[in-house]
């Protein structure tokens, strides 16, 4: 049987679809990462996101902007961008039109997060529809707010299992006058002193991150002004070539990320000192490192995947695999986190009958 | 169910079986110094208050909770301004107090773990010898605990620039209310599986005991640029912060005070602000030093161009040191203006500030009351202080007009809470921000952490019981009418 497609365009016709069916399913945006986390078991309906699009609010001089879920998040930075503006977020599937929803809700993150963090720490609102048609909104509008709890938190990296992500409410920044990046070849472990020696001192980069192409990418930002002289300084503290614009060194790094499709992409975050250690044992084919934020993209052998998430839970790490080949059969998750005792209570409070997501987080829940 | 009697002596000897005998307190008159936090107006004494000595005792002593169905309230330090730890007359008070050890300082990685006990200075203490420190900032940091920041999601001043608790909270230790111990977040931002880091991350205590946590540390920025500027309104102080947000600049901190809350200040400690001034704009900002004093000069062209009356930049540590403790103090400060005074946290879209500073000024002129304001412009939370006089016979319309301003902050779209939290007291004010089916979804929730509603009931989601059948409208808490408590 195939799933009946539905495809609402606003928060009624959401809770409609919801509403409207009985049966287990599924929530999708652009199909980025459709086939991320565990395997997604038979849904009666897969309830496309991809019309619930637009900006319902932007307050330029707030700097908060509430938009629909589905949403690509590429098309808000461009709604953004002539007011100097952004959602200070760089996960690689930005690039192939990932909705604001998917983003959330598969917890992805890019170099930015050293700063900035996930979308977890962006997040300021959200409205949920849950399974039994609830319409529900935490948070609000304004970035400093702890009335009640704050349920955007708990959508972030469920990845469709507890309701329907329909509106963000996200937290902007300004966008910086001027950014370099430099370039420094170096192995792994060499890379992971300059980070250390970069991370201790005065420098505040944007973003740090190694590659499997033997590069440490470092990230400046800031004002036109000031931008040459703090180049100037870290490239005395750790050498290397100031990027060629043309030649963006970001795109080599999100390509990585992304995979080439014939190898198992797993996503692991360990304390950063460990990191390199870890990443050293693994039977890695390509990796980017985030030595600052200790999160690693590494592409696999499926057959390794199992082991590489018992030796990341070993380091006291946590791991989610993400795309695989088609064919491949790889455990999606690690060892079951303490936790999951909660997960499966909220999970059964919010979604009783099971209905989001099936396999999602199998076999956690 | 409201009983005040004291537990039978089986419900003591169950704790005893657990915890030093010594520990578990059951002498009214010593349990009546856990009766009040912050908000000293509602007093409930426990029926027990037990002083654990480390996260297995506050463990087992849970477990005794669930077995025998006794409800319990967490307490930190007791600065909270919510009534969040507040006592359940026939439950028991569960103190971290005693949990004050800092487990570890790792300055490669830039992060600490800490017991809840720990106050939020001593974390950036600890820290301090290597050049880092804890970001959240609350003008409390001297005396709260990092367990009730991380209960209450405590902002701080420089929080504009850095983010709240929850931002720099990695992972918790959390005993559950089934006595359970597990935990919640991770050893960095990546998680698999949703962040229940982040729902119990203020959640007032709610949820479950945190016993453990670890926190990010910064790097000491490199250059510190503090100024303090006079303006002849408050909206040509509004005006300022639009235009420094507008030029791309995040500043460390923005913060605002008016006339009333200057003269407090400037009587209590001296700190050099100008009398009679209708605002005064702290704007800090940190980072590398290039980019601090490009940005510096932008801020005070700024300032000039609003019609600045006087601009101080401290020009010394000892200055910006200065100028914060008038800030700081401005609270406190204006018990020596007024009798007494409620203290107000509500958060509006920054753009709306002078809107909010007008309605709140034309709606003390109604009440008769005074109103000084000290708030983080940058974020948009206000702190409104209604002066009044309880002698006076003033308080029930002083914290009328208090109530009215926080709700006055939701309709303009913002929140009834920027940091204090809504605790008991302002449980029953949350449907005028949230819908019926908002709340459920919370309830929900807490119910997946807490099924038998053990964990400090009655605070954040509005109760018949405690709000009456009508949420929201303000009427006398029905506590009070029954005279088991009182507010000052
Ligand atoms: C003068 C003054 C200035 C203040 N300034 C600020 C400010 O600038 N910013 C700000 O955000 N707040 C401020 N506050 C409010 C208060 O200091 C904070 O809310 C603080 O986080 C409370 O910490 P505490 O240790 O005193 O907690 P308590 O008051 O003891 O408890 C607060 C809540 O946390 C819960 N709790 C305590 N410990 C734990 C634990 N280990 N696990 C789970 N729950 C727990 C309690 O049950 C309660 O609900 C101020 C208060 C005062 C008196």
């Amino acid at each position: 049987m195939t799933a009946t497609a539905l495809r609402p365009t606003d928060l009624r016709s959401v809770q409609d679809a919801v509403l409207d069916t009985t049966g287990p399913l599924a929530v999708a945006g652009t199909g980025t990462a459709a086939g991320w986390g565990g395997t997604l078991g038979p849904v009666d309906a897969e309830l496309d996101t991809t019309g619930l699009t637009g900006v319902i609010t932007h307050n330029p001089g707030d700097m908060t902007v509430a938009v629909r879920a589905g949403t690509p998040l590429r098309e808000l930075a461009a709604e953004l961008a002539p007011h100097g503006q952004y959602v200070a977020f760089d996960a690689a599937r930005v690039a192939d039109g990932a909705t604001v929803g998917g983003l959330f809700a598969t917890a992805d993150a890019g170099p930015a997060a050293l700063v900035h963090g996930s979308l977890r720490d962006l997040v300021i609102g959200v409205t949920v529809v849950l399974a039994d048609g609830t319409v529900a909104r935490s948070g609000g509008h304004v970035i400093k707010n702890v009335a009640g709890y704050d349920l955007a938190k708990l959508l972030h990296g469920s990845y469709g299992t507890l309701g329907v992500v329909a509106e963000v409410v996200l937290r902007l920044h300004p966008v910086p006058k001027a950014s370099a990046t430099l370039v420094v070849d170096r192995p792994l472990a060499e890379a992971a002193e300059l980070a250390g020696l970069v991370l201790g001192g005065p420098y505040e980069p944007a973003a740090l991150e190694w590659t499997s192409a033997g590069r440490l990418l470092l990230r400046v930002a800031g004002t036109e002004r000031a931008l040459p002289a703090r180049v100037e300084r870290l490239r005395e503290l750790v050498g290397g070539t100031e990027a060629d614009p043309w030649a963006d060194p970001w795109a080599e790094h999100a390509a990585l990320v992304r995979g080439d499709g014939t190898q198992a992409v797993l996503r692991i975050g360990v304390r950063p000192s460990r990191l390199p250690g870890v990443l050293a044992e693994l039977p890695a084919v390509a990796v980017t490192a985030g030595l600052g934020t200790g999160v690693a993209t590494v592409a696999l052998d499926p057959a390794a995947v199992a082991g590489a998430h018992a030796l990341v839970h070993a380091a006291g790490g946590t791991s989610a695999l993400r795309s695989r080949p088609a064919a491949a059969v790889a455990p999606a998750w690690g060892p079951a986190p303490p936790a999951v005792g909660v997960l499966r209570a909220v999970k059964a409070e919010l979604d009783p009958k099971g209905r989001f997501g099936p396999g999602r987080f199998d076999p956690w829940m | 169910m409201t009983s005040t009697t004291t537990p039978g002596p089986v419900v003591r000897t169950a704790f005893e079986q657990v915890l030093d005998p010594a520990d578990v307190i059951s002498d009214p008159v010593q349990c009546r110094a856990y009766e009040c936090d912050g908000l000293t107006g509602y007093r409930v004494t426990p029926a027990l208050v037990l002083l654990p000595r480390d996260a297995g005792q506050v463990a087992a002593a849970v477990r005794v909770c669930a077995d025998l169905g006794v409800p319990f309230v967490a307490r930190g330090a007791g600065t909270g301004l919510s009534g969040g730890a507040l006592p359940v007359a026939d439950g028991v008070v569960i103190s971290l107090a005693r949990l004050k050890r800092v487990l570890e300082v790792d300055p490669v990685d830039r992060r600490a773990v800490v017991e809840p006990g720990v106050t939020n200075l001593e974390i950036t203490a600890a820290a301090a010898p290597y050049g880092l420190y804890y970001a959240p900032d609350p003008s409390s940091q001297q005396v709260c605990t990092i367990g009730g920041n991380v209960a209450e999601n405590s902002g701080g001043a420089h929080c504009l620039k850095y983010g709240f608790t929850t931002n720099h909270v990695l992972s918790c230790e959390v005993v559950l209310a089934d006595g359970s111990v597990v935990t919640l977040g991770a050893d960095t931002g990546e998680q698999a599986g949703p962040d229940l880091r982040g729902v119990f991350l203020g959640s007032e205590g709610t949820l479950g005991i945190t016993t453990k946590i670890t926190v990010r540390l910064l790097r000491t920025p490199e250059t510190v640029r503090t100024l303090l500027a006079d303006f002849p309104s408050v909206a040509a102080a509004g005006d300022v912060v639009s235009d420094v947000v507008a030029a791309g600049i995040v500043p460390a901190a923005v913060e605002m005070m008016d006339t009333l809350a200057i003269e407090a200040a400037e009587e209590a400690v001296h700190a050099g602000y100008t009398l009679g001034v209708a605002a005064a704009l702290v704007v800090e900002l940190d980072g590398p030093a290039e980019e601090c004093d490009v940005q510096f000069e932008q801020v005070k062209a700024i300032c000039d161009k609003h019609g600045c009356t006087r601009l101080h930049i401290a020009a010394s540590p000892e200055e910006r040191a200065a100028i914060w403790r008038g800030r700081k103090a401005a609270f406190a400060a204006v018990g020596r203006i007024s009798p007494d005074y409620f203290v107000q946290d509500g958060v509006v879209p920054r753009t709306r500030l002078a809107e909010v500073l007008d309605r709140i000024a034309a709606m003390g002129d109604a009440a008769g009351l005074r109103v000084a304001n000290v708030f983080h412009a940058g974020d948009g939370n206000l702190h409104p202080l209604v002066l009044y006089s309880a002698a006076a016979g003033e308080t029930e319309r002083a914290e009328k007009l208090s109530g009215e301003i926080a709700e006055l902050c939701v309709e303009l779209g913002g929140s009834l809470s920027g940091e204090h939290g809504i605790g008991t007291d302002k449980a029953c004010s949350m449907p005028k921000m949230f819908s019926e089916d908002d709340l459920a979804v919370m309830a929900r929730v807490r119910a997946g952490f807490d099924p038998k509603g053990l964990c400090n009931p009655g605070k954040v989601l509005p109760t018949p019981r405690l709000c009456g059948e009508r949420p929201g409208k303000y009427r006398p808490h029905p506590l009070e009418e029954s005279g088991v408590i009182e507010r000052l």
